[in-house]
């Protein structure tokens, strides 16, 4: 009756196995993952592509940073490994920055999947690995070469079997090797589910490979795609914005195309990479940067390769955006968290209405180190995040994780593992920019050192310069920048401190933007506000 | 004198009333609507009428268990009491900064729940406990009756107490409940180190919050109902069920209300376990599919698993994560958006998508002629010939198959399909749904669905149940008798149970022993106090230790079933390797980290309350052979309707084999047995379908 066997009917069916395959494969990571950021803040991907790389479907839950990465890394093991040079039960690995996700701790792996005596796709997963050597979580690392063990592109599994030398040298050069090969075993693991529920799902269909049902997944998402990019107006829309950057700001510069129904983004004019763990590679400005299309323009197209095809991004070779070797990357998201925002920005001249103002992220984190009372060493990070940005018909809300996804960690947990008393954790109040619908506020916190000793401190912390405000839309007032205080007076957050027994370190995370002119606040919103205390009356 | 157990489930359309004869080991069952204004009164009219209909004896009933989705819904539509909040000063904001994280990544425009408790509702008071339960600043006494009577002129009817460390030391809450209790005895007073004794403050105070907000609605609606059950000339006492899958009695109820949200799919469960355990399979995915939306429930070796932390009212219906967190202990399921009701459309992409959107009891599936128009999982059932327009819901409503059609027509113009096999394009598109979620759910708990039997109940669940099987690589599906009302039955073989937590947060290396165990007996003792105030009698009672563990460094716990106590120093070795066994069963690997800490401990008292387990007799049909004759009902191997057989399930004699295609009718549900497979009632009254390999 109907032509083809990919009807409305059978397209979706497919279509939804084949990402609830890449779910329960994502499920079986998570559950056997021993890195907390994995199961915490969903900083892995699982991800089946055609036999070309093309990516089907991508785990529904892993956070936007591994956009389109994986199947990335898997063109170029495709290219490095070709068919005739694959078995079943090969698994090829890398960490690769320029290859891989922009920064060591991510590891990709990929495993074909053999079907009637050919490759009939690929599973494809990255994870954030507990340990990966070099320096600890700094930004300070000059080169990559500090940042760590990087895995170059083989088989870590070589049909099936366990490479000792690889495992050797991995063993040898992480700090907790038990936990990082668990973590691995568990990526194999995940691997091994999915090319056993494809083969299944091939078999039961009765199809040689992925292809053809990739070949209707894309068009259709394309379609879809291109669909939402025309109902832009033709024209260029041009961002810039400014991050703390480390010792001065870095000037981020974007200009984003429409023509028709497709898109280009270029970051040309954007600052030159620098001697600063903060470089973006080009995976990593691609994954955020399509993040923040999608997520205006077609946010409820699931993940693959047909949603990307419209639009290209492109960066000059050695920015900030675009980092060639040896720039090193481990603090990417301070820069790269800002990709995402330019795009919505840009994009709110014509389209107000689907856009949010600006967000106050990137993430920041508290990093104390120091002894305790019976003699122990800690070092510990906690982790806040800014207001989120108010849109048409809704004020933003107070404290939000954005566009990553990390969770705060209670007061009551940080006063039992460390010697610290927080004074107070609340809203920073009036710190939302104003407007129609108003930011919402970031939050601030005081911290107390009790330990006996000084002890040692860092940040992660952005947006805290005036010029790095967070921004509203449509006539919407910016959020308050952030500020660290240590015992009252504002620091460097950059720089290490010590702290004194007795010292307090207070931090004040950025509010959202605002959205829309303040004086069309509506009166009853107003007065919510004062009677909320969510502003100073 | 005969003896009754007499289970009351009120569901959100239905309110079931279920008599269990004990001696004659018979059931009796009626569907009530449900009266959401007053839910008691839809109770007692429908007992009334089954006791009527039945010639029952309203002094003949022994014991009476209650579940309800009561409190559930009045926190949905927010209809709970004007509720306030007392924090220490300096954490008001918690409440509402809740962890900060998204339950959706990709949404730009993230609905976050209302918090319970607007901020001009939360209060702060002076005083500090310490993470060791130090006293490090005494309670602002006369600033906590100012901030209570502040909340009181607010209109303020209930109220939490939530304090920094309460669940280190509690005593700053309880001298706040006596003085506030002292100056206003009418105001409902929540404290969080009684509700969820448990470290994390903004759990903590969510799960305290939750309660107030239901406890003054709980203490009016038990009490009236209790006193409309003893006017009926019903003696027994009433037993609630809880979320956890046990019973407690009323005063515990009111007491923490916040325990009995999922009551009623925790009934569910507990059946599901009880027939599955009745033909001898163990482990089982007790699959119930209603009008709205489906449950799923895992049952490991007969016993529901259960999950330590829930989540109410999200704010986002099936997202996880857009819910306020509830700390109790609970009966582990998952809700997905696929029922009857569920509506179908072509969507942008010209794919067929099929819920979570429902069209709900009104105006209801398009076959209704209530008004719907949209085109649904019923709706298409009906067209294929699943559904009998003559029997459904027992007869009891007229539904029209020209409707139907109507409905679906247009779906399938716009996708160049015939309304039939359009119609088994919502069947089976609504079936990979469900399948994809459960999936999902069972590995997060790291097993297979095909290690699984499905145990299908609902109107819905034998209808799609092979074809979720199928799905999912399941072989066998059990379809209890009654599978319509078997939820209400579950209430009727539920122990007593009582769960008690405390915060511990210590290392395993440098315990006290001594004080460990003083602690596990004081939470026996208080949870024995409530064991005793249910079942009058010295029962029986099992108790099961358990603690929450990691490895010093983690960032979560891991709940670990403890040997039994009494604990000394030379336990250290038994729980260590309790903690490393449950490590491996659930992550399969253990890292190699020396210390663990042991952040909550956890008691479960269990009494059996029922006098023996339910056992049903089949109810045989006058008919002389099974098989009733055959009806036109499409066969999707075949690509179009054939005369499918129908046969009458209570005229099934155990052993006989029936093989698919058939339809197996009885007066609550119709089950569709695929070609291929083999169907027969076991000596247990339940129908097994063997799907073959």
């Amino acid at each position: 009756m109907a032509s083809s066997r990919f009807n409305a009917v059978t397209l979706e069916m497919l279509w939804t196995r084949l990402i609830s395959i890449v779910d329960e494969a994502a499920a079986a990571l998570v559950r056997t993952s021993f890195s907390t950021v994995v199961r915490e803040s969903n900083d892995f991907a699982c991800v089946l592509t055609d036999a070309r790389g093309q990516s089907l479907a991508q785990a529904t839950e892993s956070i936007p940073g591994f956009i389109g990465t994986v199947p990335r890394t898997i063109t170029h093991f495709i290219k490095a490994y070709p068919p005739a040079q694959l078995k079943p039960g090969d698994v090829l690995i890398t960490n690769d920055i320029w290859l891989g996700t922009g920064h060591l701790p991510d590891i990709t792996v990929a495993k074909p999947i053999f079907h009637r005596g050919r490759v009939a796709g690929f599973a494809g997963s990255v994870a954030h690995a507990p340990d990966i050597g070099g320096k600890i979580r700094s930004p300070d690392a000059r080169d990559v070469y500090e940042e760590g063990l990087q895995i170059p592109m083989m088989k870590v599994l070589d049909a099936g079997k366990k490479n000792p030398t690889i495992e050797a040298f991995l063993r040898q050069n992480v700090r907790v090797p038990d936990q990082v090969m668990g973590d691995l075993y568990a990526q194999f693991t995940a691997l091994t589910l999915m090319e056993e529920r494809v083969i299944a799902l091939l078999e039961e269909q009765k199809l040689d490979s992925l292809d053809e049902l990739g070949r209707h997944i894309h068009a259709r998402s394309e379609a879809a795609m291109r669909a939402a990019i025309r109902e832009v107006p033709n024209g260029v829309y041009r961002q810039s914005a400014v991050s703390d950057g480390l010792d001065q700001p870095i000037r981020l510069e974007m200009a984003l195309t429409v023509k028709d129904d497709e898109i280009v983004i270029d970051f040309a004019g954007s600052a030159a990479q620098v001697m600063r763990a903060i470089n973006v590679a080009m995976a990593y400005t691609i994954a955020f940067t399509s993040f923040g299309v999608k997520a205006v323009l077609a946010p409820r197209i699931p993940n693959n390769e047909g949603v990307l095809r419209p639009i290209t991004i492109k960066a000059p070779l050695g920015s900030i955006a675009n980092s060639k070797p040896p720039a090193a990357g481990g603090a990417r998201a301070l820069v790269g968290h800002f990709f995402p925002m330019m795009v919505i920005r840009a994009l709110s001249e014509v389209l107000p209405e689907r856009v949010v103002a600006t967000v106050g992220s990137p993430l920041w984190c508290f990093n104390a180190m120091g002894q305790r009372h019976d003699g122990s060493a800690f070092a510990n990070m906690f982790f806040s995040n800014g207001g989120y940005g108010a849109a048409r018909g809704r004020d933003g809300a107070h404290v939000l994780s954005w566009p990553s996804n990390v969770k705060s960690t209670p007061v009551e947990m940080i006063e039992q593992l460390v010697p610290i008393k927080v004074h107070y954790r609340r809203f920073r109040v009036g710190t939302g920019g104003s407007g129609e619908f108003r930011g919402g506020n970031g939050q601030e916190t005081l911290f107390e050192s009790r330990a006996p000793g000084p002890i040692t401190v860092a940040f992660l912390a952005e947006r805290t310069r005036p010029e790095a405000a967070p921004a509203g839309v449509a006539g919407g007032g910016a959020g308050a920048p952030g500020e660290v205080l240590i015992n009252g007076a504002q620091v460097n957050p950059k720089a290490q401190h010590v702290v004194q027994p007795g010292g307090t370190v207070l931090l004040r995370t950025p509010g959202g933007g605002g959205f829309g002119l303040p004086g069309k606040r509506a009166r009853e919103r107003a007065h919510n506000d004062v009677a909320s205390g969510y502003v100073d009356s | 004198m005969a003896q009754y157990a007499l289970g009351i489930d009120i569901g959100g359309t239905f309110t079931d009333i279920v008599v269990y004869d004990q001696k004659r080991a018979v059931s009796y069952s009626h569907k009530e609507l449900t009266t959401p204004e007053s839910p008691h009164r839809g109770v007692i009219s429908g007992i009334r009428r089954l006791f009527e209909a039945e010639r029952l004896e309203y002094r003949d009933v022994a014991r009476m268990v209650h579940a309800t989705t009561l409190f559930t819904n009045a926190l949905i539509e927010r209809k709970g009491a004007p509720t306030g909040l007392v924090t220490t000063e300096g954490f008001r904001d918690i409440l509402e900064m809740r962890r900060e994280h998204k339950y959706e990544l990709y949404d730009l425009f993230i609905e976050l729940p209302e918090p319970l408790v607007p901020r001009r509702l939360r209060l702060e008071v002076p005083e500090r406990i310490g993470a060791d339960g130090g006293i490090e600043m005494p309670l602002d006494e006369e600033t906590l009756l100012e901030r209570v009577r502040e909340l009181v002129r607010h209109g303020v009817q209930s109220l939490a107490v939530s304090l920094l460390h309460a669940y280190a030391n509690p005593v700053h809450e309880r001298r706040a409940r006596a003085l506030i209790e002292r100056e206003f005895p009418k105001l409902f007073v929540s404290l969080s180190s009684d509700v969820a004794p448990q470290i994390r403050e903004y759990e903590r105070t969510s799960t305290t919050v939750v309660n107030a907000y239901i406890k003054p609605l709980a203490e009016s609606y038990l009490a009236q109902l209790a006193s409309e059950l003893a006017r009926l000339g019903i003696k027994a006492p009433l037993f609630m069920m809880l979320s956890s899958g046990g019973l407690t009695h009323i005063a515990e109820a009111k007491r923490v209300p916040v325990q009995l949200l999922e009551s009623g799919p925790a009934a569910g469960a507990l059946a599901g376990a009880l027939f599955g355990r009745r033909s001898g399979v163990g482990d089982v995915l007790a699959f119930d599919m209603g009008g709205t939306t489906a449950k799923l429930a895992m049952v490991e070796e007969g016993e529901p698993l259960i999950a330590y932390q829930f989540e109410a009212s999200r704010a986002k219906r099936f997202a996880k994560g857009s819910g306020f967190p509830i700390s109790i202990s609970t009966i582990e399921l998952i809700e997905i958006g696929a029922g009857g009701g569920s509506i179908s459309e072509i969507d942008a992409l010209g794919l067929l998508k099929v819920g979570p959107r429902s069209a709900g009891a009104a105006p209801g599936p398009a076959c209704y002629g209530r008004g719907g128009k949209d085109a649904t999982v019923t709706d298409a059932n009906l067209e294929l010939g699943f559904l009998d327009p003559s029997t459904f819901a027992g007869g009891t409503m007229k539904i029209d198959r020209a409707l139907a059609a109507e409905a679906i027509k247009p779906l399938a113009a716009k996708s160049a399909l015939a309304g039939a096999q359009l119609a088994w394009g919502i069947h089976s598109v609504v079936n990979e749904n469900m399948a994809a979620a459960a999936r999902v759910h069972v590995a997060e708990r790291g097993r297979h669905a095909s290690e699984f039997a499905l145990l299908v109940t609902g109107g819905g669940g034998p209808l799609h149940g092979c074809e979720v099987a199928k799905r999912l690589g399941i072989r066998r599906v059990i379809c209890p008798p009654s599978a319509g009302v078997a939820s209400a039955l579950g209430l009727l073989m539920a122990p007593a149970r009582v769960d008690r937590v405390a915060t511990l947060a210590r290392r395993l290396g440098k315990l006290d022993w001594g004080a460990f165990e003083r602690a596990f007996r004081e939470l026996e003792r208080d949870a024995r106090t409530v064991i005793d105030a249910t079942l009058p009698g010295k029962p029986k009672v099992s108790v099961e230790r358990a603690a929450d563990l990691r490895f010093v460094g983690q960032g979560f716990e891991l709940v670990t079933p403890l040997p039994k106590g009494p604990y000394t120093p030379k336990s250290l070795a038994a729980i260590r390797q309790a903690f490393v066994r449950e490590y491996r069963r659930v992550f399969r690997q253990v890292p190699l980290v020396s210390d663990i800490e042991i952040i909550n401990i956890r008691v479960a008292l269990t009494a059996k309350a029922g006098r023996t387990e339910l056992k049903v007799h089949e109810r045989r049909s006058a008919a002389s052979g099974a098989r009733k004759g055959t009806r036109k009902a499409w066969l999707a191997s075949r690509g179009r309707f054939v005369e499918m057989p129908v046969y009458d399930r209570y005229a099934l004699a155990a052993g006989t084999g029936i093989k698919g295609p058939a339809i197996v009718e009885e007066a609550s549900a119709t089950m569709i047995v695929p070609p291929s497979a083999r169907a027969q009632v076991d000596r247990a009254g339940n129908l097994i379908v063997d799907l073959g390999s």
